[in-house]
């Protein structure tokens, strides 16, 4: 049987570790090769490296770090954010990629994900969506979670899947950041809709945080953040926490 | 020692070509099927799709197949495993047949197969026992000899070989250079095991 997952996310921008702070944006904290080991040491089960970059330039120093990332981290490695074309895909797993999560492409153009699953595999196409609670339902947002689009999140995720996601991976807006628990009945929705793993994403605040998300969300995994790079919690206690809980996780000797 | 990977294909093989690389050890990479075979140890890699890797294997099918016979220690990993079957599902194309037996869809009902699972009965590379691995693939080496089974997994109902071995051809339907401490372990072993 399938452990559940503990993935740590880094924002990535020209080529270093950065962490948004309220009023003064962004600061650096670190060399992502280091912050990546380190986390694959302390248990975590994957890493995901999150581009924000904002220019070419920015954008062009992450293949570098990707190759010298994979070179030296021994857990899969998921790289996403501004990630436009096949040929964008490819050059993400030629540098070291295992995994390319695929944002707002998608959604402008879905075929996208076809073309990367028949390219390379459906193991490797992970469909990220952003989405926000509305009166009726989940609103799925592109870029960086500031435009909406016309798309029910629940039936977008499903589309994903049909035309060759492998996995998903579910951001909360309201709760990114927040620190107040997932969207547990947006991760239920979407993960009894779908058949392939679903990440939750968005709001942890603490193990047991975690812990919801994997039980009452039925998520196959979750992605934490902040409170990991803030030193609030450790890989160690979310995953002692996971474990006492019934939950089959992977420890580490 | 010489290893050599043969590349037949888009995918990460940093991972793999430093998990492989220990003092002593000299890591290749060649797109050649023939030219893969000048080696001490081949390995072929993970990472696409049966039928185009198959394709580029057609060339030197034969010549590998008859190396891996004669003794050439082969490490195959996720698609390299299924490469050392008859055929697949997944595409068009003969694989190497060292171990007999098709590769077929997962029967589950979420496929892919992705993340952390166990090796059960774990026999393949004594000295290096596995745990918990992580998988990527939708697709299973049935494999009609049960002894060339050396490791099991289940995956929802079905359950299916986790590594293969005759002699010194291995096969993992895992990624070790994706395990971990205890992944980069096994390779090593396996390395050490069959350089003697």
């Amino acid at each position: 049987m399938l452990t559940r997952r503990l993935i740590v996310c880094l924002d990535m921008k020209g080529g270093r570790v950065v962490k948004g702070v309220q009023f003064e944006g962004l600061r650096d904290v670190g060399d992502p090769v280091e912050l990546a080991r380190r986390y694959e040491a302390e248990g975590a089960d994957e890493i995901t490296f999150l581009d924000i970059s904002a220019s070419a330039e920015e954008r062009q120093t992450l293949w570098d770090v990707v190759q010298r990332t994979a070179e030296r981290l021994f857990i899969p490695l998921t790289v996403g954010g501004g990630v436009r074309t096949v040929d964008d895909v490819g050059r993400a797993l030629r540098a070291g990629a295992d995994k390319v999560s695929i944002n707002s492409a998608a959604v402008t153009s879905p075929e996208l994900l076809t073309a990367c699953a028949e390219r390379f595999g459906a193991q490797c196409v992970v469909a990220s969506i952003d989405a926000r609670r509305e009166a009726d339902g989940w609103r799925v947002y592109t870029r960086g979670g500031r435009t909406p689009t016309e798309l029910e999140a629940v039936a977008w995720a499903r589309e994903c899947v049909k035309r060759g996601a492998g996995e998903i991976l579910l951001t909360s807006i309201d709760r990114d950041g927040a620190r107040s628990g997932y969207e547990l009945e947006l991760t239920r929705a979407v993960a009894e809709a779908v058949d392939v793993p679903v990440i939750a994403s968005g709001g942890a605040g603490n193990a047991e945080h975690v812990r919801a998300a994997l039980t009452e969300g039925r998520a196959d995994a979750a992605l934490v953040a902040g409170i990991l790079h803030d030193g609030l919690t450790t890989v160690g206690a979310i995953k002692t926490l996971l474990h006492g809980s019934g939950l089959r996780i992977r420890s580490v000797a | 020692m010489r290893v050599t990977l043969f590349d037949y294909g888009a995918g990460n093989i940093h991972s793999l070509a430093k998990a492989l690389a220990t003092s002593g050890t000299e890591v290749q990479v060649q797109t050649d099927p023939v030219k893969a075979l000048d080696t001490e140890v081949l390995v072929l890699p993970g990472v696409g799709a049966f039928g185009a890797a198959a394709a580029r294997l057609e060339p030197g099918r034969e010549r590998m197949r008859q190396a891996l016979d004669a003794g050439l220690p082969c490490l195959g990993i996720c698609l390299g495993m299924q490469l050392l079957f008859e055929g697949s599902d997944e595409g068009e194309g003969r694989g190497l047949g060292v171990f007999k037996g098709r590769v077929t869809r997962l029967r589950a009902k979420h496929v892919p197969h992705i993340g952390w699972n166990s090796v059960e009965e774990d026999a393949a590379v004594p000295g290096a026992r596995l745990d918990t691995v992580y998988y990527a693939h939708s697709f299973a080496c049935r494999a009609q000899e049960p002894g060339a089974v050396v490791g099991w997994t289940t995956h929802e109902e079905d359950r299916f070989p986790a590594s293969v071995r005759r002699g010194k051809v291995l096969g993992v339907q895992f990624h070790p250079e994706k395990s971990s401490t205890a992944g980069v372990r096994f390779v090593q072993a396996f390395l050490k095991e069959v350089a003697r």
